[in-house]
């Protein structure tokens, strides 16, 4: 690059500078012979080799681990391979036409649907109400806090094999049905294809359902207490509070959390696999996109297949998320993004 | 100024990129290594039925460094289900061991395919310590790529004590002796059957031993390589493993049961008397007898072959069948090929017999085979009219894997025979 492009460039940024800097300074910098100003961009190199100290090593792990494995997914999705040597077989779209046709991947895109829908509509209300909860000033406030949140910090593999072990036909669970008088309750809990999904969504609002309540917890606290005293001064009543005050202004946490578990639920992989193991989930009715790639590109052999139902899941997730950020987040959004942008 | 930091930057990124390669090339090697005469040879093996198994090989390498003391043998043992995803990744990073254990059929083809393999110059010697049946299955193209140490005919093991008490004298030959026999096993209250759906294959084998029955010996092969399965004997095939569902033969809740993991698995059900039979290969009594409660080997344990389906195309003395084989990667050296043909010896086979309950490969060996399943397995391998081997082995795992799945979604109520065939007609459209 030439020395009068980095000049111009700097002088933008110089410009930029003085416009955030605000006063401090600002009619020094307008002459950029004077020493402040040489000393001020020495300042702002300093800052920008900081800027690629620090963030390098982040950047370099994102490419090498994110952005490079994506674009190896798409190329190897145009290929019929079994995953030994080079792949050489080009099959153009074959691949996607393939994942498109399947009625079992519209089977797990169902399933996958049914759990987002579900985990936004059990989980929500469901945290939202302990939130409230919970920040009362009631007794063994913090063990119970604790106790809601202790599941989500338990690994996926041990509860996956907690609940297996206790669900099956013969296991605790139906044991403790019997005992209790309840009996006629006991089903097959996880390989009755009727019953298994629901019984996942149960296990899985179990254990995200601490992360939703701290969550919204941390949104509690950030609302002014003046609001609440000023409502009460004029003579709300508490769900009147809630309902005009709280839940509003609660509004970016919970649309936060709907992204993260909006995402979750999309990528469910590790309780499937670990409850279901790599082949019945299909059968019992719980496979998920994740699960479906993974038997039909790892387990099967086909990784050109596979990695095209990465690149499809891997779409799938953005189209998601941009709608998400761009129809519910914006509100949120704006502050972060302008400041950036101008 | 920018300039320098523009600079900056770069040798921050190019620091980092070095970093991260290097890092990445860090773990090559593992190959052989003959400069200077020492050679070590690696050998990766899923030998995890206890300590015998891992004794055996240790023991076998001392020896054959006492006869070759410039040759270090060294060994990676590695959890069954971790062992092919790990071949798989060093074999495309070039740090693959010498010898590994091969699975055979679509995956060893395709590890021909990329060059990854040696064909095995093998001497007059180990061709009969082998024998001709054995090595046809791991032959490509008249090349062998790889050593089978065993055969493991296919049956059904059951517990004699568990027949005796439900009043069974003897082992079913046909279909309706064996339901009559489920009924029996009924009445005393134990699972007739333990079957490990969970993992897919277990109850495939169901599926596959039916199709031999019902398939002629033509028409198994011919479709193991166009894999179009028209022929009407592959939906007959699932015909009878549904009207035998129909005498609910299996445990309670056989779908999220596992193969050989843990006391609740089918074959902890069968050490355990809570089940009286389980088709499975000759690997399983080394499995049941880790899971005995004392660990020791089940004294009742019997073998029959699987019965006789009446009207079917196929011989019923026909037996299914697979092996553990070792093949050697394209640069391992020449003494790794000394080791495997070292290790199918009569001595060695004896003592390979001995340590994992198995049936060797090499006849001579064979009369060291005493326990009495293995007795009954040998003489039905030995007069079976023609040997198959496992259909998910044969028509590689893609199309063995759907077909898996279609079977156990078929004995879970959903679908029916004419599922599996459509099934594993479009899996074989993905690979």
């Amino acid at each position: 690059m030439s020395e009068t492009l980095g000049t111009d460039t700097a002088a933008g940024r110089q410009s930029q500078g003085t416009a955030r800097v605000g006063g401090a300074g600002g009619s020094a910098a307008t002459s950029p012979a004077s020493p402040r100003a040489a000393a001020r961009r020495r300042g702002r190199a300093r800052m920008r080799l900081e800027i690629a100290v620090l963030s390098g090593p982040a950047i370099i792990m994102f490419l090498a681990f994110v952005i490079f494995p994506v674009a190896v997914a798409a190329y190897y999705g145009f290929y019929r391979w079994h995953g030994y040597g080079a792949a050489t077989d080009w099959v153009g779209l074959n691949n996607y036409k393939l994942i498109f046709t399947d009625p079992a991947f519209q089977q797990v895109l169902w399933h996958n649907l049914l759990i987002v829908v579900l985990s936004l509509l059990v989980q929500g209300p469901f945290a939202i109400v302990l939130a409230l909860l919970l920040n009362q000033k009631i007794r063994g406030r913090s063990i119970i806090r604790v106790l809601i949140f202790v599941p989500y910090v338990i690994s996926e593999v041990i509860v996956g094999t907690g609940w297996s072990l206790m669900l099956q036909a013969n296991g605790a669970f139906n044991d403790l049905l019997g005992h209790l008088g309840l009996g006629f309750l006991q089903a097959d809990w996880l390989a009755d294809p009727k019953l298994a999904i629901w019984t996942l969504i149960a296990i899985i609002s179990w254990k995200y359902i601490g992360f939703a309540v701290i969550l919204m917890l941390a949104g509690l606290q950030s609302i002014p207490d003046e609001l609440f005293e000023a409502a009460a001064i004029d003579g709300a009543s508490y769900w009147q509070i809630q309902r005009r005050i709280t839940l509003p202004l609660l509004g970016p946490t919970i649309r936060i959390w709907g992204f993260l578990s909006i995402i979750g639920s999309l990528q469910l992989f590790d309780l499937v696999y670990i409850i279901w193991g790599q082949y019945i989930s299909g059968t019992a009715g719980t496979s998920t996109m994740a699960i479906y790639m993974v038997a039909q590109g790892r387990d099967a052999g086909n990784y050109g297949y596979g990695s095209a139902v990465a690149v499809v899941m891997f779409l799938i997730s953005l189209i998601v998320a941009l709608i998400y950020q761009r129809f519910v987040l914006r509100r949120d959004l704006r502050g972060a993004v302008t400041e950036g942008a101008i | 100024m920018t300039r320098k930091t523009r600079s900056a930057t770069a040798v921050a990124i190019g620091l980092g990129i070095t970093l991260a390669v290097s890092g990445c090339a860090g773990g090559s090697g593992g190959g052989s290594d003959s400069s200077g005469g020492k050679v070590t040879v690696t050998f990766w093996e899923n030998a995890t039925n206890g300590p015998d198994g891992l004794n055996y090989f240790k023991s076998a390498a001392k020896q054959f460094e006492a006869l070759h003391p410039n040759v270090t043998i060294q060994y990676q043992t590695i959890q069954n289900e971790d062992l092919d995803g790990k071949v798989q990744t060093a074999l495309n990073a070039n740090s693959a061991p010498d010898i590994f254990l091969q699975r055979g059929g679509g995956k060893m083809q395709a590890e021909v395919d990329a060059g990854q393999l040696q064909a095995l110059n093998l001497t007059a010697t180990d061709k009969t310590n082998v024998g001709a049946s054995a090595l046809s299955s791991e032959t490509i193209d008249n090349q062998v790529y790889a050593l089978p140490f065993d055969t493991q005919p296919e049956g059904i093991y059951y517990s004699k004590t568990l027949f005796q008490q439900a009043g069974i004298t003897a082992t079913p030959t046909t279909m309706d002796e064996l339901e009559a026999d489920v009924a029996k096993l009924k009445a005393i209250h134990v699972a007739p059957i333990a079957v490990g759906a969970k993992d897919a294959w277990p109850a495939a084998h169901w599926y596959y031993n039916f199709a031999l029955r019902e398939c002629s010996q033509s028409a198994m092969t011919s479709t193991a390589t166009s894999l179009k399965f028209t022929d009407p004997c592959w939906t007959k095939a699932g015909d009878d493993l549904s009207s035998f569902l129909k005498v609910s033969p299996f445990q309670n809740g056989f779908l999220t049961t596992a193969a050989q993991q843990g006391a609740g698995s089918s074959a902890g059900m069968l050490a355990n008397h809570k089940a009286a039979m389980e088709l499975m290969g000759s690997w399983d009594p080394g499995v049941i007898s880790s899971l005995t409660p004392d660990q020791k080997p089940l004294p009742d344990l019997g073998w029959f072959p699987f019965p006789a389906v009446a009207g079917g195309q196929g011989d019923p003395s026909a037996i299914m069948g697979g092996s553990d084989a070792y093949s050697l990667t394209k640069n391992a050296p020449k003494e790794a090929l000394e080791f495997l043909e070292f290790l199918v010896t009569k001595d060695q086979q004896e003592a390979y017999a001995k340590a994992f309950q198995s049936i060797p490969v090499n006849q001579a060996a064979q009369s060291i085979i005493t326990e009495p399943y293995n007795v009954s397995a040998l003489q039905a391998a030995n007069k079976a009219a023609y040997s198959m081997q496992y259909l998910d082995t044969q028509l590689g795992q893609n199309v063995g894997n759907a077909m898996n799945t279609a079977v156990v979604n078929m004995m879970a109520g959903k679908g029916g025979a004419a599922d599996i065939v459509s099934a594993s007609n479009a899996a074989a459209a993905k690979g």
